[in-house]
């Protein structure tokens, strides 16, 4: 099998450029989009560490995939909800750029 | 205080009269009684004011011959100057229902003090006084310079007030009583050290300098006269002053036994009588020559008992003790009559200024006789009341030098006074009543009501010298009071104090000096031809302006007051608004704004909330799985 | 008589019962003043008999008797913490107690005419007047401490809303201000409770142990303590939040600001501070006395640089208190009980002082001392309760200060000698200053700096309180035994702690 080092580092930059898109970019929808990126990073580690785990132990043990599933199910809804706020705010403030969505400031 | 139409005659007057009499009925039966030998000092019949554990004050009444002399000169002045007041305050309408409430509730209390047997009680009594005399001199209130005068009044004697507290306080604490029983008999006061007495009864002498207006604490009273002219007749004259005697007379116990401020209180007696004597040389305002009068005369009293004292100590003899209170009694009638006399011309003329007088005598013969009468006895002259008092005095000071040189200072201090006050007395009496009227006035004889009064003091000031050579004589009547301090030396017989008067040089002394007064204040005031312009020029003129203003004490308080403790205070609030206040002030400004720089944290910028949560993970697994194990916590 | 009755609890909520009434009156708001008068009336009806069947001796047949407190009630609270409901009341809380059911229901009188929102203005009143009470007779740290912090609110409520013209400033500094303080007086009870280690809060069974805590703690709890409760006192320097609070309040708020919450600053002290930490209050006496003269004297001369009016009467009320603190200090049998006397006669007086005040206020608009004369022509009424008032603040014999005063330098005499000679000075410059005050406001010719034709005398509702309060202080200045009488039992088992004394 691959070793389960190449799947940690790809993991882990997958959750980076997601990180990275999160902080850094202005526009909300990428936002989300970027936020999906980190949970799949989650989601694949979720899955790795199942399967490698099977592999190693004569048991098999699904609860990491099983956990994958339910991940993936939240972050749909999640990103329902996410779009219908910025739905709200866009029509509240005709934009979607969160640097100008600010008045929770002091 | 009641309804207007129960108030008859005189809106309350008739209750006034009513009430001295009644009072002075009682009193008079008590000194009979004590002039039959009964008194009441042993302290019962007591009313229990506060108890705290060991501490308890109980209060009840003391008698002695001391007492009878006060009620006396009290219940009989105290009742003429209402009848008096009856006619004087004629024109003043609805306020005549307060005049008559103060001066009903002042006889009261000056009686409460003089029957008290317990310092605290008589404490109680002299502060109550006090405030009467703050209610009567501003009685005028809507003038300033009543309002003024009342208030410095009460300043200055409270100045003295708490220095008697203090003096009391201190014999408490090491007597624990304030009965006169217990601290007058014997080993009361042994428990107290020799210090402590000293500081004590010159502290407790501390308040009778201000009520008895001494020197320094003497300017609140010519300041009194803003009020009318029966309050000083009897407030300011007779009764609430001679609280201060009365005190220091009544503490002779004390005071033996601590002979320093026995000195003490004869030394600011002496002062006291020779700067009010000069001051009152340059005073134009009829009443302010009575009071400055007033204030050297209780300057006697005080030097009299003061060298009385001694005497009790060295000759055992209450020589000194029952002159200085026989002149307590003479002057109390004859500075009472002088008084009323005076409220009797500025009724008639209604000026106080005695320039504006003059030529009185022609047309108000009752005043002008008694007047005269009483600066007669004032000046000391025979056989008039004044002269056997002050002649005793003195004799009492003069033989206290034996003990102690300094009395004879003070006797020559005393005896320049006299010359100064027949002087004086006798310069008011020529300008106000003799000569050509100055001024154009509309004077007339007072009515019956306030003539009577002045009779009745006139014949007293001419009688009242001769109790001291009634039954036993005066000197051994008082001395009754203090009997526990003589020793049983034997009193001469009356025949022998008359001739002792008669023969002694000392008395023809003084008679020349009172006679020698007069005779230059006659030729001085009313032989014309004198230029008076002498006075107003170089050393004299510049004598004349201090004494005009009073040896700029009043102003040397003023400054003091104003300049100093004022300004200390100002000093005090500008400190408590701006360095007190800035420092809590400032921490709400530290507060404020250390929050304002924390809060720029929160820009409303979520990317930037996140970020900082992404660091502080990152900081979080670096510590918990680098530093920690590292650390070996 | 009352027996089995829980009267003290019955006083206490009888108020509270009173406030929600008052509050929840909705379109009566007019009435709302009638219903707080009804209630506080009963309050004090009540107090006044537990007065009349309080024993002076107490033995253990006296009404709910419990080791020296009366009419003692207990109930368990919060089992877990070990807090109770104790209340129970003794010689020192006894006179306390009835100022304040008789300052609140005059208060109540002397607002008769509030027009902005009385109802919450009542409301506020009677549940201040709860706190108090509840300060005044809980035997329990943590109810205590409740109470303690329940005064603040009604009270920053007040003068933030019917204050002066500096109002917001004046609430927020009070508020943070006894606050602060409120905060180290829970940190010294924290420390009291877990040092006592018993898991109870009731300051019997803590007192119990407290005294026997090591001297260094001791020390430490009770400046904690008396920070705690000086600021409250006031003391200087921690006084300032009292004149401004004064100064903006409404007149009732100063009655009771003054009246009754300093007089907790100092009730805290010698209910709490001294009995249980006998060592600490022995060794930081001499700082006590300290701050007690200096409160005296500078307080004194503050009061004479003043112009307004009622800031003067704040700033005596500073040097009054500071009377109190010495008395304490002197850690001796007549002092502590001229301390406590000090607190009941100085609540009289200085509710007679701003209620002047008010009336001064209210007729002629302004309080500067510089634009008022004469006032005693239009005012007679006025003119004589202001000066029987300000007379008997300054110590004059035969009102009730005096006897409070002449204890205190008695016992300040007895320990520390002529040092009594400083807060005796104070005497004199009172005097000064009041008399100042009385012959440029009240005396002398009558103003022209301010409108003064239609100025009207008192009204009935301004004068019953105060000539209520005067007839008291005339009454207990000539029999302050009464008074004193039963003060005394429950010093005498105080200062038992300290060997005698």
């Amino acid at each position: 099998m691959i070793p389960i080092e190449y799947w940690l580092v790809f993991s882990s930059l997958l959750f980076v450029v997601g990180a990275y898109g999160v902080l850094t970019r202005r526009n909300a929808i990428v936002v989300l989009m970027c936020i999906e990126i980190m949970l799949n990073a989650a989601n694949v580690n979720l899955v790795m560490f199942s399967s490698y785990h099977s592999a190693l132990h004569i048991s098999v043990d699904p609860s990491g995939q099983a956990f994958a599933l339910f991940s993936i199910a939240i972050a749909a809804a999640e990103v329902a909800v996410g779009l219908a706020i910025i739905l709200s705010v866009y029509r509240r403030y005709q934009t979607v750029d969160v640097d100008k969505i600010n008045i929770l400031r002091w | 205080m009641m309804p207007k139409r129960t108030l008859w005659w005189e809106d309350g007057a008739v209750y006034a009269i009513g009430g001295a009499l009644g009072a002075m009925g009682l009193s008079f039966l008590v000194v009979w009684d004590v002039l039959m030998g009964n008194t009441l000092t042993d302290g019962s019949q007591r009313f229990e004011w506060l108890v705290v554990g060991d501490f308890s004050l109980t209060f009840g009444i003391w008698i002695d011959e001391l007492t009878a002399l006060m009620l006396v000169v009290v219940s009989v002045v105290g009742t003429l100057v209402v009848f008096y007041s009856g006619g004087y305050m004629h024109g003043e309408g609805e306020t005549r229902r307060r005049y008559y409430a103060e001066i009903c509730l002042f006889i009261s209390v000056m009686y409460g003090l003089v029957i008290a047997d317990n310092y605290l009680l008589m404490f109680i009594f002299w502060e109550l006084v006090g405030l009467c005399s703050y209610l009567l001199i501003g009685f005028w209130y809507e003038r300033p310079s009543a309002a003024s005068a009342a208030k410095r009044a009460f300043i200055v004697t409270r100045v003295g007030d708490i220095m008697f507290m203090a003096g009391i306080i201190i014999l408490f604490k090491y007597v624990g009583s304030l009965d006169f029983a217990e601290l007058f008999h014997g080993t009361g006061t042994s428990a107290v050290p020799t210090d402590m007495m000293v500081l004590s009864t010159a502290l407790i002498f501390g308040g009778a300098i201000g009520k008895s207006a001494q020197f320094p604490l003497h300017e609140w009273l010519p300041d009194a006269m803003e009020g009318p002219t029966t309050v000083s007749a009897l407030i300011h004259a007779a009764t609430m002053v001679k609280a201060g005697v009365y005190l220091t007379a009544r503490s002779y116990p004390l005071l033996v036994q601590a002979p320093e401020s026995l000195v003490f209180v004869a030394c600011i007696g002496g002062i006291t009588a020779l700067v009010a004597a000069t001051a009152a040389l340059a005073q134009n305002d009829i009443k302010r020559v009575l009071a400055y009068s007033t204030i050297s005369q209780l300057g006697y009293m005080t030097l009299g008992l003061g060298a009385g004292g001694y005497l009790v100590i060295h000759a055992d003899t209450a020589a000194g003790y029952s002159a200085a209170t026989f002149h307590l009694m003479n002057h109390a009638f004859f500075k009472a009559l002088l008084f009323l006399c005076a409220g009797s011309v500025i009724h008639a003329v209604g000026t106080n200024d005695m320039r504006l007088m003059g030529g009185l005598g022609k047309v108000m013969k009752v005043t002008s006789l008694t007047m005269l009468i009483g600066s007669l006895a004032i000046a000391g002259v025979p056989p008039l009341s004044g002269f056997w008092s002050k002649d005793e005095v003195l004799a009492a000071v003069w033989h206290a030098g034996d003990f102690d040189p300094v009395f004879f200072v003070l006797w020559l201090m005393g005896m320049a006074t006299a010359f100064l006050t027949a002087f004086y007395m006798f310069r008011m009496w020529f300008m106000t009543f003799a000569g050509q009227p100055r001024s154009a006035y509309h004077a007339h004889e007072s009515p019956r009501i306030m003539t009577v009064p002045l009779m009745v003091l006139a014949g007293l000031a001419i009688g009242s010298g001769f109790a001291l050579f009634i039954g036993e004589g005066f000197e051994s009547f008082m001395a009754g009071s203090i009997h526990g301090l003589l020793h049983g030396a034997e009193h001469g017989s009356l025949a022998d104090l008359a001739v002792g008067i008669f023969t002694d040089p000392l008395t023809y002394l003084t008679l020349a000096l009172a006679v020698g007064g007069i005779l230059l204040a006659w030729k001085v005031y009313y032989v014309p031809g004198f230029d008076r312009s002498v006075f107003a020029k170089g050393v004299n003129g510049r004598l004349q302006r201090a004494l005009e203003n009073r040896w700029y004490i009043s102003k040397f308080y003023d400054d003091l007051a104003v300049k100093v403790v004022y300004a200390l205070s100002l000093v005090a609030d500008a400190f408590d608004r701006h360095v007190i206040d800035g420092i809590v002030n400032g921490f709400a400004y530290l507060g404020g704004n250390t929050g304002n720089l924390i809060r720029r944290l929160q820009n409303g910028n979520v990317q930037r909330y996140t970020g900082l949560i992404v660091v502080g993970i990152c900081l979080l697994l670096i510590l918990v799985l680098y530093v920690i194990p590292w650390g070996g916590w | 008589m009352l027996e089995g009755i829980p009267v003290l609890s019955l006083v206490i909520l009888l108020p509270l019962i009173g406030a929600f009434v008052t509050l929840g009156l909705g379109r009566h708001g007019k009435h709302a003043r009638v219903v707080a008068l009804a209630f506080s009336a009963a309050a004090l009806v009540l107090s006044l008999l537990v007065t009349y069947e309080f024993a002076t001796d107490p033995t253990s047949e006296a009404t709910g008797y419990h080791n020296g407190y009366q009419f003692y009630e207990e109930y368990e609270w919060i089992e877990t913490l070990g807090v109770s409901y104790i209340v129970g009341i003794d010689g020192i809380s006894l006179p306390l107690f009835v100022l304040t059911t008789l300052l609140c229901m005059l208060s109540v009188l002397f607002s008769w005419d509030t027009e902005k929102r009385p109802k919450e203005y009542f409301g506020l009143m009677l549940i201040l007047e709860v706190g108090v009470l509840g300060v005044f007779v809980s035997l329990d740290y943590f109810m205590f401490y409740v109470f303690w912090e329940v005064v603040l609110i009604p009270m920053y409520f007040l003068i933030g809303i019917w204050g002066g013209p500096r109002k917001d400033y004046a609430a927020i500094k009070f508020f943070i201000y006894t606050h602060v303080a409120s905060l180290a007086l829970l940190i010294a009870i924290m420390a009291m409770y877990f040092e006592a280690g018993l898991q109870t809060f009731s300051m019997e069974a803590i007192a119990a142990e407290s005294v026997g805590f090591a001297r260094a703690m001791q020390v430490a709890i009770f400046a904690a303590m008396f920070f705690g409760f000086g600021v409250k006192l006031p003391m200087v320097p921690f006084h300032t939040w009292l004149p401004d609070a004064h100064v903006e309040a409404p007149t009732a708020g100063s009655v009771l600001l003054a009246g009754l919450l300093l007089k907790m600053g100092g009730y805290g002290i010698i209910r709490v501070a001294i009995p249980s930490l006998p060592d600490g209050a022995s060794d930081l006496s001499v700082l006590m006395a300290v701050m007690g003269v200096v409160s005296i004297v500078y307080g004194a001369m503050v009061c004479l640089a003043q112009k307004d009016l009622k800031k003067m009467v704040a700033y005596s009320s500073i040097s009054h208190m500071g009377f109190v603190l010495l008395g304490y200090a002197t850690l001796s049998e007549v002092g502590v009980v001229a301390g406590v006397f000090q607190m009941f006669a100085h609540g009289l007086v200085t509710a007679v002082l701003f209620m002047m005040c008010g009336v001064v206020q209210h007729k002629c608009g302004t309080r500067m001392i510089p634009l008022l004369g004469g006032l005693a022509k239009r005012m007679p009424i006025a003119a004589t309760l202001m000066t029987v008032g300000f007379l008997a603040s300054l110590g004059l014999p035969g009102l009730v200060s005096f006897a409070a005063e002449f204890m205190v330098l008695y016992a300040t005499f007895d320990k520390w000698a002529l040092w009594v000679l400083v807060p005796i000075s104070a005497v004199a410059i009172t005097a000064a200053y009041y008399l100042w005050a009385l012959q440029r406001s009240v005396f002398g010719p009558m103003t022209d700096k301010i409108d003064t034709s239609h100025l009207k005398d008192m009204d009935w509702y301004e004068y019953v309180p105060v000539g209520v309060l005067v007839a008291l202080i005339a009454v207990f200045g000539v029999f302050p035994g009464l008074v004193f009488s039963r003060i005394d039992s429950a010093v005498e088992i105080i200062l038992r702690l300290f060997g005698g004394g």
